[in-house]
């Protein structure tokens, strides 16, 4: 095998002076917060902050451990499941791998977090972007619970379970082909995609838990990220303005797209919150069930740190507005009309 | 960041959720059957973190070069062939002074110390539960439509038999405004909520939750009684009552009137959210 670090030199970096260290700072932010920590708690006694400050520990609280699910399964993938192996699963041309990887997504029955990690380790096993985005779009939103979660906020409506269904996989089938036609290698930071090396016997328990360990690393803290600004446009965006939409179906279906995205809910729990908004048709709920999963701040924040700012401009609204196009044709074919 | 660094969080964060877990606070934040989540989820954030400081400790290192900030800086031996695997990722090895020049990397190196938000979120300040700020910020008639999950008056099954009935408050406002059978006319119920004082009217408030406290929608019933103008926000009561027949209509957003016979202050309940 080639070592990379033997291939960069990085002698120039060596600085003979000590440099403060991680450990350090983190020694002091702690025992800084710890004498700050009735500051703290009077500062935070205003209601709003109160608010959001307990939304914020939610979403971390409740993503975390689909996240350590995540980074189990693609340390798993990158130790134990040689890239021949799933090269073997798939077919052969992309165009046909695409809908197997997005159907696949039924497997992996979490939230949206954990998807990413293991998107981006088949990547680096071989697997083409493409199929491993059409996976990545398609495992939160077509897998057993959230459908059945679906099911039990829309009793009335069984429909929207396959209006759901169908218009979460085409839009991460629709993606996945976009990405094998117009996708462009560099747009993904190197780091993401390189290749690591075949382990052997012991090694491949090693392996499996320093990759765990240091993508969990890695993505907790852009997990964080959406956590804090998923907290924030909860408490700033009044709810009602929802309401007053009513019967504007156009209106309707663009405002919730955004709702979607700026919420970013979890996509076991979405399907409540849309069922809850009252006097609206469903057709906007639908959009609202579909972008979710698929495009969200908590999910672009993750994206950027795991694939690169720059796919992730261009990832996040070309999906948004697959997404939304994939819904409203769903909502015209399964809810009859607008609903 | 160093690894050292990594791992130390890695053990902050994954012993505050099973802190949570175990005191059972973790109920102001998500729904009772996350329970097994946070519980393994911390579990295994701790067991990475700690076989990490374990292999560092007594592994074989001779092989590796520290520079004076503890950085590794060369793998050779195929013995660490799945280190080197791992550190040659610039974004996973422990390089302080790697994430400040080579661009790239250095926003993955610096994220991790976010990590940091949510320990000391929970390990010093503790957000209480979500109460009367938040039901005032979301709209009203949410509650009674989702509760019942249809947009059409349907017959409810029976109540239970009983001088005084306790009623889940979303049960109740969902009776008051869908229920074809009327099962609640001349019924006594009991119903646990918190106060919320709104517009010169004082109403009992509970919040739902489907998974976490993000998406909490709020259930309302306006008290109507003797001392109830007394109340103050975010004051836990068990109101009894019965409820006022055609309260629950669109105009009122389906929420309904509760005629107040009996009010006790209670503390807290252990999970303050309705499922």
């Amino acid at each position: 095998m080639t070592d990379v670090s033997t291939a960069e030199p990085r002698a120039t970096e060596d600085k003979p002076t000590r440099r403060i260290t991680s450990l350090e700072v983190l020694c002091v932010l702690l025992v800084v917060a710890l004498l700050g920590q009735s500051w703290l708690t009077s500062w935070l006694d205003v209601g709003s902050i109160q608010t959001g400050a307990t939304i914020f520990v939610a979403v971390c609280v409740q993503a975390l451990p689909f996240l350590v699910l995540g980074v189990l399964i693609s340390g798993a993938i990158a130790a134990f499941v040689p890239a021949t192996a799933l090269n073997r699963l798939l077919p052969k041309k992309q165009a046909a791998a695409v809908p197997v990887a997005g159907v696949a997504g039924v497997a992996l029955p979490t939230c949206e977090c954990a998807a990413v990690p293991v998107a981006r380790r088949l990547m680096q096993q071989g697997v083409p972007t493409s199929v491993a985005l059409a996976f990545l779009l398609a495992a939160p939103a077509v897998n057993p619970v959230v459908l059945v979660a679906t099911n039990v906020a829309f009793p009335n409506n069984p429909e929207m379970v396959a209006a759901r269904l169908v218009g979460s996989l085409a839009t991460a089938i629709i993606m996945g082909w976009l990405w094998a036609r117009f996708g462009k290698a560099e747009w993904i930071i190197e780091r993401a995609l390189r290749r690591l090396p075949e382990p052997q016997g012991r090694t491949r328990w090693k392996l499996f838990f320093e990759t765990s360990r240091a993508d969990l690393v890695d993505a907790g803290g852009f997990l964080v990220i959406g956590g804090l600004t998923a907290a924030v446009l909860n408490v700033a965006i009044p709810r009602s303005w929802v309401d007053t939409l009513g019967e504007q179906i156009v209106l309707g279906v663009i405002v919730m797209a955004v709702l979607a995205v700026l919420l970013a809910l979890c996509s076991e729990a979405d399907a409540f919150v849309a069922a809850s908004i009252s006097g609206m048709p469903l057709l906007p709920k639908l959009v609202f069930l579909v972008v979710g999963p698929a495009i969200d701040v908590k999910l672009f924040a993750l994206q950027t740190g795991t694939f690169g700012r720059s796919f992730a401009m261009r990832f996040a609204p070309a999906t948004f507005v697959v997404a939304v196009a994939c819904a409203v044709v769903a909502g015209l074919v399964f809810l009859g009309g607008i609903g | 960041m160093r690894r050292e660094t990594q791992n130390i969080l890695l053990i902050l964060a994954g012993g505050a959720l099973l802190k949570i877990s175990f005191t059972g606070a973790y109920l102001q934040y998500v729904k009772p059957a996350h329970l097994p989540w946070l519980v393994g989820g911390g579990l295994v954030m701790v067991a990475l973190a700690v076989i990490s400081i374990g292999r560092d400790l007594i592994g074989p290192r001779p092989e590796r070069a520290e520079t004076p900030d503890g950085t590794h800086e060369r793998i050779d031996t195929p013995v660490d062939q799945a280190d080197a695997a791992v550190t040659a990722d610039p974004s996973h090895a422990g390089h302080d002074h790697g994430a400040d020049h080579e661009g790239e990397h250095n926003h993955s190196a610096r994220s991790a110390w976010l990590l940091l938000l949510p320990v000391l979120a929970i390990f010093l300040i503790a957000p209480p539960a979500l109460g009367a700020d938040s039901v005032m910020r979301t709209d009203n008639s949410a509650a009674a439509s989702r509760a019942s999950g249809t947009d059409g008056r349907s017959l409810f099954p029976p109540l239970p038999q009983g001088e005084v009935i306790s009623v889940a408050m979303s049960d109740f406002a969902a009776r008051a405004a869908w229920d074809s059978g009327d099962s609640l006319k001349d019924r006594t119920v009991r119903l646990t909520g918190f106060i919320v004082a709104q517009e010169d009217a004082v109403y009992l408030a509970r919040l739902s939750i489907a998974c976490c406290a993000a998406d909490a929608f709020p259930v309302k019933v306006k008290l109507d009684g003797e001392g109830t103008s007394a109340l103050e926000n975010d004051m836990w009561v068990e109101a009894v009552g019965q409820v006022q027949m055609g309260t629950a209509t669109k105009e009122t957003d389906y929420v309904p009137t509760l005629t107040v016979t009996g009010l006790s202050q209670i503390p807290q309940p252990e999970n303050p959210y309705e499922a």
